[in-house]
């Protein structure tokens, strides 16, 4: 009962925040001419009802995001994810803590924990207030089948067009991530930047991204390196690690269009303690979203797919969004689900969900 | 002597006026190339924010959140951020 208050509570908050945002016009803090601060971030209240399960899931994500720069020449940024439901309780982790240098027009360089620059998905579209349903497609969560963020450097930024064509890239070099078992039993890549001592092997990887038309475009992401895995001595064997990925972006008349499709590959080990053989995650999903702006409302329709040694779902959502204004929205959405390798109807692979989400970015 | 400092000021104020007339028009032209990629990137990823909807230093960190994640040149941050500031 009391989280249905606190739902209730958080609900009339965030309806309140329609009428107060001038408060949120000017967050920032100068210090100097040079040095200053600001926040920004998002947050969201969701509530989740799946077959076969005995009770709903009910939680609030709260992210705020620090912004310091110094002139034009450096700008740091870190994302605090707090979460609690009522099935883990609370949980704070750091989404990404990274400073970049704009040493010229056509280069940053990017230090620090950052989101994966693999796809677009994980960097552009995760923040509620952005993704167009109340979740993320299959495989795109975290410890999916695309990497979440890495732990190194970067240089990244925009190409001079030709003939009005633009482009982006990211070159990185990063931390390995982790081949292990997660709580529940599953074989997991753990593709999240974090101190991990991996005898100097990691991987290297980039994106390029071209605009073929003004408001499209199409990116090409690979990777490669070494995966850690830490054996029942505490010793640590490595295998081989490739990540590719295309992914696409379009906005026209009204219509929003994205896909991506993502494949991490683990080579073999034959130390493993966990699994011998590696294998593939793989993932993809299309996505389309409508606004039909003189109601403020949003129908979205999204397919995906999540294949891993493991398991094979698939899931068909349709959703739709009223949207307060561009960054305040609230989200309907029911999702089909489909366990391609367990036909029973009581699975939790088979059980439909329906979901409800208020998201606020500011 | 006076023709000459006459001359000489008038020739200094012929070449100040357009100067100014030109970096007013590369202004404008800023501008416009900052509405047009204001109107075409932002909307890739994401429903695109009004200029009104934060003040023009609030506009500047989140422009530069911006050039990192959504691949833009120093330039293009800048002309987007003329086409805010100017749009208030």
């Amino acid at each position: 009962m009391k989280w249905n208050y606190l739902l209730l509570s958080l609900l009339c908050m965030g309806y309140s925040l329609l009428n107060a945002e001038p408060l949120f016009n000017d967050r920032s803090i100068e210090l100097s001419d040079k040095v200053g601060l600001q926040l920004s971030g998002y947050a969201a209240l969701d509530y989740q009802t799946q077959q076969n399960e005995k009770s709903p899931f009910v939680g609030a994500v709260f992210a705020p995001i620090l912004h310091a720069k110094y002139a034009n020449i450096f700008q740091f940024e870190g994302e605090l994810e707090i979460t609690k439901d009522n099935r883990v309780g609370t949980n704070t982790i750091v989404e990404y803590a990274a400073g970049t240098f704009f040493i010229n027009d056509y280069l940053g360089l990017q230090v620090g924990k950052f989101l994966s620059p693999v796809g677009q998905f994980v960097q552009n579209q995760h923040p509620s207030w952005i993704n167009k349903l109340p979740d993320a497609p299959l495989g795109f969560g975290h410890d999916g089948a695309a990497p979440s963020s890495v732990l190194g450097l970067a240089l990244r930024g925009g190409l001079a067009p030709i003939q009005n064509i633009r482009s982006n890239y990211t070159l990185f070099i990063a931390n390995a991530p982790v081949y292990e078992k997660a709580p529940d039993g599953d074989i997991i890549i753990n593709a999240e930047g974090r101190f991990t001592p991996s005898h100097g092997r990691g991987i290297i990887g980039g994106r390029y991204g071209i605009n073929l038309f003004n408001s499209m475009e199409i990116g090409a992401s690979l990777a490669s390196g070494k995966i850690t895995e830490t054996i029942n001595n505490g010793k640590l064997v490595f295998r081989d690690y490739k990540v590719v990925d295309f992914d696409l972006m379009y906005n026209i008349n009204s219509f929003d269009i994205k896909a991506e499709y993502v494949k991490q590959t683990i080579g073999t080990n034959n130390q493993s303690t966990l699994d011998l053989n590696g294998g593939i995650w793989r993932a993809y999903y299309g996505q389309i979203a409508y606004q039909v702006d003189h109601l403020h409302i949003e129908p979205v329709i999204r397919y995906g797919e999540y294949r891993n040694p493991e398991i094979n779902y698939s899931q068909l959502s349709l959703g739709c969004n009223y949207l307060f204004t561009s960054s305040i929205m609230a989200k309907l959405a029911y999702e089909f689900n489909h366990d391609k390798l367990n036909a029973s109807p009581q699975s939790i692979g088979n059980s439909n969900t329906f979901l409800m989400q208020l998201a606020i970015g500011f | 002597m006076i023709h000459i400092i006459i001359k000489n000021i008038l020739v200094l104020s012929v070449v100040f006026m357009s100067n100014t007339v030109l970096i007013a028009s590369q202004q404008e032209e800023n501008i416009a190339l900052g509405a047009k990629l204001w109107s075409s990137t932002c909307v890739r990823c994401h429903n695109a924010r009004m200029p009104q909807e934060l003040s023009n230093n609030a506009w500047e960190y989140s422009m530069n959140h911006m050039r990192v994640r959504a691949g833009l040149t120093g330039k293009e941050t800048k002309n987007i951020l003329s086409f805010i500031k100017a749009s208030k």
